[in-house]
């Protein structure tokens, strides 16, 4: 393998492991739930993307093969990450509802949409797009 | 120069999952833990994919592509059930 | 060849009347029809030969290693057994055809009437032991699915529990007696018994096999102390009970006790144990009859009085008792079966089989009458008929023996027993037939020629049997005794209506007189009698299984009472007792094996392990988090996996991860999502050690076996052997569907009936309890009214095609990389599941076409028919082929028939989990309609105020 190269896949693998890292430290050490779910979505996910272009060209010096695995699972990765955080918040905002009331009223049953739990029990979709 | 680098990412990433691990045990919200685990699986995919460059092989490829899809699948299922309570409706 | 047919034939055909079913009633009738004709011809173009003296043999290894072949042999007893067999059977498919209504499923009855018949040849024609054996639970399994048949009658599934009870346990007792048998004579195959009858009849395991042969035989002809079963199995419909229960199945035990004849009989313990059990049932079955008022209870009784007259006959173990017993199964055959449907006609056209409340049927049932009269005379045993043969010619054998000493002892029971025949047939025809209408006479009509026919042409044949005794009856008769003597020399027949005025035609006469004035003066004597007959088997019998059943709960309940912690704190300290117990003589000792070094990667791992199994401890009470930490306890271990080089374990590991959590959350939704804290401390400490000492026994264990060497040939034969044999490099993959291929199947099976409970099992939670628990359900948390947010469809739309392909790729490399059938199968299942998730469950169902029952079946065939495909072409069950293509673009391809084993499990997999998914949604979606129309419900009462 020549330096060069050796020295990129490297350089990515610590990339890598600083931003995995990064994302893990800021899961424990921010204050709250909120804050909290923007680190490891992030910067866990940059750092993983980064160790994988390290394997997809140190594989490609070793075997030759552009290797269409691991690019998937980067594509994946970079698609499924922020879906699963808002996922995640909406689940925080519909089991902690204080700070609904703070927003301005609207003339809809079901108030703004972020704070679902907000809405009368017998409301339907109407706040939410359809499909 | 890479036979260098790799102990330095283990030990990163370990110490990424140890720190999702005391995330898991204290967080004081569902909504934390189900982060923590979820985060934990991104690393488990980094932490794979570091293991078969070290290893010189990409036999463990297609489990980090299963893990991620399996990971957001379980992640999902539990925030459906937070917020819903059925998940296939 | 033929005579494999011929038993191959029923049970293929079995297989016709459920799919014509939706072709109509008559073709399914046809076709079931059909296949008894064509077994019948067949058989019959064996007679020729078989008359003249010789017998057919054909054998086929099943399984040497216990000496059972399947090996068939039809001699003359074969031959009129199985030509009854599928003779009656054919009248009563055209019977049945015209006796179940229209609504009545006709295809499963005659699938199982089918497998009864094929499995009743099979005994009929059988040369081992064992496969007769198989056969024997076979009718016993299809005679239950048949007395069953109107499972929305309680007596139907009573008596069908009974029958199997009955006659299944007999046929433990037999298949004891066979073993025995096979081994004091050191063969298994039936011809060659008969040559090693005297060092049979010497040994001193002898009385042993014979009871336990005894017993099977009893409980299946319905003998004392085992007869309680018949009357109650009169539950089945009229086809079934003159089919089954009195012209062949219930015959079974006589055939079988006519087969041993020339090994067993001879001997003391052969008569005491025979002949007396035979008389007394001959007796009993003759006095209770007389005092049954449902018709069908009445010949259930004299059924069960002729099998013993049959089985007395055998025991007396003289040559003219063979004879007559051949002559009688004839007989019986014909005037029983008639008289059984002739009772179906009066049930079918009255709607009634009360003795009391029917009479003077004659006027609109008069060709049914006719059919009744001469049935009933065979049965009393008045000439000219069949009957009256053989009862002459069981007198003149009876008369022959002495039994303890008292040389008219037997001859007196017959006697007896024969006088009460002629007044319960008196009875029968008296109360049906003459006198004033009775009161169920409203719906009186005359029945259609498919149900008169049937009858008519037994109770001709009957009648032809007795007047045209020597050209029809002898023939049949000789080749049946020379083949059941064995050593072909029989001694000739000569039937005669009248040999002179001799002792058993004066008894006879003597019984027709006293049968006469016993039921002259019948309700006399009844109404003295009634109170004393206050015992039946079938009472005992009852009393016996409450017992069994209560002494049973008390035991679960004291062991099992519901809570999980109990059962689980009896499991763990048998377990530990056990263990314990054999290891503590010589103790456990670490091997020395190398171990490797720990490096920081594993250390963590193990910390991150232990910390969640204490969180799935701590946090127990909370379900929700407590199945988080169980995923995460999961995640680790498939990490740990991936560290030991085991990529296949570490996908099937995390697939079934996200399944189990799939499932849990489902049921979660229904079950309070908190656990109340009821254990003491003293109980948590307690149960704290009890796990504490568990955990550190299987610690010891684990290192031991982890520290010895373990037997490295079978690891080094499968890594060696696995691409030159296997023709794949993943061993592991190559161990599941080439090495032990035969385990998956079993495993993809059980998967497959696992999934297929479930379902049946929603499926009665839709209606009931449950339904009403889910019609009232409110929910215990609060909920979102957004069901299906927009950003998740979008992306999970496009995930699909990305899953799916993942999916094809796993399987296709499964067989040189990791991957597989099985992770395929999940990975597939998880891609559809999240369509279920994300849009709906109306949705997605409407949009994915795969039909999951048929998807399970088509891969378990797709399995076996690999397997039978390897049969076919002369290797054992499940060998795999493997090529080496070379293709111009793809490159070179390796390529087993084991993937097509593998997509049968890929397919059974996405099925069965499929099914079990998408039916648990169900109870959420009957819970989520119900609320609604509660809601709307509210809305219109506050509208309407």
């Amino acid at each position: 393998m020549t330096p060069w190269v050796e020295f990129v896949v490297a350089a990515l693998i610590v990339i890598g492991t600083v931003f995995a890292l990064v994302g893990s430290i800021g899961l424990v050490k921010l204050p709250d739930v909120m804050t909290r779910l923007h680190s490891p979505t992030k910067a866990t996910t940059l750092g993983v993307g980064a160790l994988l272009v390290a394997s997809i060209i140190s594989f490609y010096h070793w075997k030759g093969k552009l290797a269409i695995n691991e690019l998937l699972i980067t594509l994946f990765l970079f698609l499924t990450a922020p879906v699963a955080a808002q996922f995640l918040a909406r689940a925080y905002l519909h089991l902690h509802c204080d700070s609904a009331g703070d927003l301005p009223a609207t003339n809809r049953p079901c108030q703004w949409s972020t704070f679902q739990c907000a809405c009368p029990p017998d409301a339907e979709d109407g706040s939410a797009a359809k499909p | 120069m890479i036979a260098i680098v790799i102990p330095i990412g283990f030990a990163g990433l370990s110490l990424a999952l140890l720190l999702n691990m005391i995330r898991l045990v204290r967080g004081p919200t569902a909504v934390d833990r189900i982060l923590a685990a979820d985060t934990m699986v991104i690393n488990t995919i980094a932490l794979i994919i570091l293991y078969g460059i070290s290893q010189k092989t990409t036999a463990y490829f297609e489990s980090a592509l299963l893990f991620a899809m399996f990971g957001f699948t379980s992640t999902v299922a539990y925030c459906r059930f937070l917020i819903r309570g059925d998940i296939i409706e | 060849m033929r005579l494999m047919l011929i038993i191959a034939i029923p049970f293929f055909g079995a297989l016709l009347p459920m799919l014509l079913a939706r072709a109509g009633r008559r073709a399914c009738a046809i076709a079931t029809g059909l296949s008894t004709l064509m077994a019948l011809v067949l058989l019959l173009s064996h007679a020729p030969v078989i008359s003249a003296g010789q017998a057919f043999a054909v054998s086929h290894q099943w399984v040497p290693q216990v000496g059972m072949d399947l090996a068939l042999r039809l001699d003359g007893l074969g031959l009129l057994m199985a030509g009854l067999i599928l003779g009656i059977g054919l009248l009563i498919v055209i019977y049945a055809y015209h006796y179940l209504g229209k609504d009545e499923s006709l295809g499963a009855f005659f699938t199982y009437l089918l497998l009864f018949q094929g499995s009743m040849v099979g005994i009929a024609l059988a040369d081992n032991l064992l496969s007769l054996l198989v056969f024997w639970e076979g009718t016993s399994l299809a005679s239950f699915l048949l007395i069953g048949f109107w499972r929305h009658l309680t007596e139907g599934r009573q008596g069908a529990r009974m029958a199997l009870i009955v006659t299944g346990g007999g046929g433990l007792a037999l298949i004891a007696g066979m073993l025995l048998l096979g081994d004091i004579a050191g063969t298994m195959t039936i011809s060659e018994l008969t040559a090693r009858r005297e060092a049979i009849q010497q040994s001193s395991r002898y009385p042993l096999a014979l009871l336990l042969i005894a017993v099977g035989c009893f409980t299946k002809s319905a003998q004392f102390p085992f007869h309680f079963w018949l009357p109650q199995a009169m539950a089945a419909p009229t086809p079934v009970s003159a089919y089954l229960h009195s012209a062949t199945m219930v015959k079974a035990g006589v055939f079988l006790l006519a087969r041993l004849w020339p090994v067993l009989s001879g001997t003391e313990w052969w008569f005491y144990t025979i002949a007396s059990m035979g008389a007394v049932t001959f007796l009993l079955g003759s006095v209770v009859a007389l005092f049954k008022d449902d018709l069908k209870a009445l010949l259930a009784y004299s059924t069960i009085s002729h099998l013993g007259l049959m089985t007395m006959l055998l025991g007396l173990g003289t040559e003219a008792g063979l004879i007559a017993t051949l002559l009688h199964l004839l007989n019986h055959a014909a005037f029983k079966g008639a008289l059984f449907l002739t009772v179906g006609i009066i049930d079918h056209e009255t709607g009634s089989r009360d003795l009391r409340n029917l009479g003077g049927l004659w006027r609109i049932l008069p060709i049914t009458g006719a059919i009744a009269l001469l049935g009933l005379a065979a049965n009393a045993g008045l000439p000219p008929l069949g009957g009256f043969l053989s009862k002459e010619m069981m007198l003149e054998a009876v008369s022959q023996v002495s039994w303890w000493g008292q040389p008219h002892l037997l001859t007196a029971i017959a006697a007896i027993a024969g006088t009460f025949a002629v007044a319960y047939s008196a009875r029968f025809f008296a109360g049906a037939f003459l006198g004033e209408p009775g009161a169920d006479l409203e719906t009186a009509h005359g029945p259609s020629w498919g149900l008169v026919g049937p009858a008519a042409l037994l109770v001709v044949s009957a009648l032809a049997f007795g007047v045209f005794a020597q050209p029809l009856a002898e023939p049949i008769l000789q080749t049946a005794v020379r083949g059941a003597m064995g050593n072909g020399d029989a001694p000739t027949i000569h039937l005669k209506l009248w040999h002179g005025v001799n002792l058993p035609l004066i008894l006879s006469g003597v019984a027709i007189l006293g049968g006469g004035i016993l039921a002259g003066t019948f309700d006399g004597w009844r109404s003295l009698l009634k109170r004393r007959l206050a015992i039946e088997g079938q009472r005992v019998f009852r009393a016996c299984e409450w017992q069994l059943v209560s002494v049973s709960r008390h035991v679960t309940e004291r062991f099992h009472g519901g809570s999980l912690a109990n059962y689980l704190t009896w499991f763990l300290v048998g377990v530990l007792a056990l263990g314990g117990l054999s290891v503590w003589p010589s103790g456990l000792r670490s091997g020395d094996r190398q171990l490797l070094p720990i490096n920081v990667l594993a250390l963590l791992l193990i910390t991150c392990l232990a910390a969640a199994c204490l969180m799935t401890i701590l946090l127990h009470r909370r379900r929700l988090l407590s199945v988080l930490m169980a995923n995460v306890v999961g995640l680790i271990t498939s990490i740990g996996f991936i560290y030991f080089s085991a990529p296949d374990l570490a996908l099937t590991q995390i697939s079934v991860e996200v399944v189990t959590l799939i499932l849990i959350l489902l049921a979660l939704y229904f079950l309070p999502k908190e656990t109340v804290a009821e254990a003491s401390p003293i109980q948590r400490w307690r149960d704290a050690a009890l796990a504490g000492l568990c955990g550190a026994a299987m610690f010891a264990l684990t290192w031991v076996v982890l520290s010895s060497d373990g037997p490295t040939d079978l690891a080094n034969y499968l890594i060696e052997q696995s691409k030159p044999a296997g023709g794949g490099s993943n061993v592991v993959n190559v161990i599941l569907v080439d090495f032990r291929g035969f385990d998956t199947f079993n495993e993809i099976m059980v998967l497959a009936i696992s999934a297929l409970i479930i379902y049946a099992l929603l499926d009665g939670a839709m209606h009931g309890a449950a339904a009403d628990k889910l019609d009232h359900w409110e929910h215990d948390i609060p909920r979102s009214p957004e069901k299906h947010p927009a950003m998740f469809i979008s992306f999970t739309r496009a995930l699909l095609p990305l899953a799916l392909l993942v999916g094809v790729y796993m399987f296709l490399r499964g067989h040189n990389q990791p991957g597989g059938g099985f992770v395929a199968g999940l990975v597939v299942t998880i891609a559809l599941i999240v369509q279920y998730m994300v849009s709906g469950y109306q949705w997605a169902a409407e949009r994915i076409s795969i039909d999951y029952h048929s998807w399970i079946g088509w891969g378990i065939l797709l399995a076996a028919g690999t397997g039978v495909a390897s049969m076919i072409l002369g290797y054992p069950f499940l060998t795999n082929a493997h090529e080496h293509f070379d293709l111009p673009y793809l490159g070179s391809l390796d390529i087993s028939s084991a993937l097509v084993f593998d997509l049968g499990v890929l397919m059974t997999v996405v099925g069965a989990v499929m099914l079990a998914l998408a039916n648990l949604s169900r109870l959420g979606r009957r819970a989520e309609r119900a609320a609604q129309k509660a809601a709307e419900a509210a809305k219109l009462l506050d509208r309407g105020e």
